[in-house]
């Protein structure tokens, strides 16, 4: 598989370690709890130090540090362009100014620091995503949701997205591939063209592969509803595991935007 | 008379099928083709010879405009799906085309489920089709952790699990390496042999077909040109030279080293066991012995 389409990798969310044997539900509440509270925060302390708890938990299960980097990229990125934008369009309070293309650009105290929570509030919440899907397989995840009452339609649907995710992302590097050979990629122009023409096989593709999925759903009795077993009740391990660090979230958010220490 | 009359009805009848593609490509031209309960027949045919179509207008798939599909005697358009695909079931030639769910435990459990059988029940299934096509060890992992031969036996147990008296398989062995292929091939013929499973086959690959095929269908262009045991199929060279087919590789050697060498050898062997035979018959038994002699000693 090409390295871009390494970011899709699932394959640490099956390893074993301490993380991984942990019920997916009980992963997924505090996951959505530890998220609510990042969200919620009004100082930054909170949500970077979920940030860098996520992240060090990610470096303890052994995913490789440039995965962890490539997939923070993105958000990292987005915080970035949303600092800035703050800092330099929102508040009063001058911290310093810059000269672009002959005209004055003033950074504004509030604006800074405002886009500095915003940042963290990003990073805290998609780290604990990131966590939760380098620990838990995406199969558990969407029976989850739907135990947690998400609509059965749409768990179908991400269910099925996410099994052939794979399959077209390995058309696309193929079709990559055999257009690299071929020079599709040796100057601009050519280039934009060629991902055009990808970007078009890829969605044929799509189509054809729907059209023989639901062929073949039907001739194994699919009648319109994808059928998901039971689930068996949370142990009492679980509930405890969840209660104790469901407090301890909470507990620590407390804290730290009240300022008890 | 039709078969509904008879006393053993046949496990699959197709009678004077036509199919003809909307944008006109005619598929299949009054094809008959049948098979009788327990039976391995093969359908044999170059690319776009129309058994892919066979295939699917056997199982319903596709309707076509004239003939009929009866199963154990009763035609096909008069039995719900659900009836239908616990007597047939279909593998596809790429398994990425059946495999629609996030694990392999996921995945055959679907069609039980889907027929709303009991919890227990449906384990049961999962555990005797996974059993049966060797892939146990698999049920936990990820469908696109597998590899291309994995996935083709969970796709062949996912239809196992429907239990269908007649399994149809769409080039079964294509992209598996010869191992797999051996395999795969093994595990038919045991499933055919052992659980007296129909087992119709479509194909291109001759060289396994002789050792495990009741009966041979040779399509080309749509119509049936001969249906028969392999000795006679194979016998017919004319015919394969028309549907761009070739005998096995054992046969063609043993047939080129008799009509360019003059090697006198009794009738077509069709598989390694019979050309075995057919050579030892033409080694003196002295030589035969004394080379045993040596290789012991």
């Amino acid at each position: 598989m090409h390295h871009v389409f390494e970011l899709f990798s699932d394959i640490f969310a099956f390893r074993d370690n301490l993380l991984s044997r942990l019920d997916a539900r009980v992963k997924l509440l505090l996951a959505l709890l530890t998220i609510f509270s990042v969200i919620l925060s009004g100082k930054v302390v909170f949500p970077l130090l979920v940030f860098v708890t996520a992240v060090s938990l990610m470096l303890a299960i052994r995913l490789p540090v440039r995965l962890v980097l490539v997939r923070l990229a993105v958000p990292m990125g987005m915080v970035a362009v949303l600092v800035i934008l703050q800092t330099f369009l929102i508040g009063s309070t001058p911290l310093f100014s810059i000269s672009l293309l002959g005209r004055h650009i003033q950074a504004q105290q509030e604006g800074l620091l405002r886009g500095l929570l915003m940042g963290s509030r990003v990073l805290g919440s998609v780290s604990v995503v990131l966590l939760l899907s380098s620990v838990t397989p995406a199969h558990r995840i969407f029976h989850s949701l739907r135990w947690l009452g998400v609509p059965r339609g749409w768990v179908e649907i991400a269910t099925l997205m996410y099994r052939y995710t794979f399959t077209l992302l390995d058309q696309t590097a193929d079709v990559l591939a055999a257009q690299r050979v071929r020079l599709g990629y040796s100057g601009l122009k050519r280039s934009l063209a060629s991902l055009g023409v990808l970007a078009g096989a890829v969605i044929v593709q799509s189509m054809e592969q729907a059209t023989r999925t639901y062929e073949a759903m039907s001739l194994r009795g699919y009648q319109g509803h994808m059928p998901f077993g039971p689930l068996p009740a949370l142990s009492r391990k679980d509930l405890w595991t969840l209660g104790l660090v469901g407090a301890g979230v909470m507990g620590i958010q407390v804290v730290l935007e009240w300022g008890l220490l | 008379m039709g078969s509904a009359m008879t006393a053993n009805p046949l496990a699959i009848e197709a009678r004077r099928v036509c199919f003809t593609y909307q944008e006109g490509t005619r598929a299949l031209t009054d094809v008959d083709f049948h098979a009788e309960p327990g039976e391995f027949v093969a359908m044999l045919a170059s690319n776009g010879s129309g058994k892919t179509t066979l295939i699917k207008v056997l199982v319903g798939l596709l309707k076509p405009q004239r003939g009929s599909v009866f199963i154990a005697g009763q035609d096909i358009r008069s039995l719900r799906p659900t009836d239908l695909y616990q007597r047939v079931g279909l593998v596809l030639q790429n398994p990425n085309d059946q495999l629609f769910a996030a694990t392999v435990e996921e995945d055959v459990a679907f069609g039980p489920l889907n027929l709303g059988l009991p919890e227990a029940e449906v384990q049961e299934r999962l555990r005797e089709a996974l059993d049966a096509v060797a892939a146990v060890e698999l049920r936990a992992r990820a469908i696109h952790h597998l590899s291309f031969g994995e996935q083709k036996r969970v796709a062949m147990a996912g239809v196992l699990a429907m239990k269908p008296s007649i399994l149809i398989l769409d080039e079964p062995t294509a992209g598996l390496d010869p191992a797999g292929e051996d395999l795969m091939m093994r595990l038919l013929n045991r499933l055919n042999r052992r659980q007296g499973i129909t087992v119709i086959l479509a194909t291109h690959s001759v060289d396994m077909l002789p050792l495990f095929a009741d009966r041979i269908y040779v399509l080309n262009k749509g119509v049936v040109l001969r249906q028969g045991p392999a000795d006679e199929v194979f016998g017919d060279h004319e015919m394969l030279s028309r549907a761009s087919l070739r005998l096995p590789y054992i046969s063609t050697l043993l047939h080129e080293m008799k009509r360019y060498d003059g090697v006198p050898i009794n009738g077509l062997p069709l598989t390694v066991g019979e050309a075995r035979k057919r050579l030892l018959e033409l080694i003196p038994e002295e030589l035969i012995v004394k080379q045993m002699r040596e290789n012991s000693s």
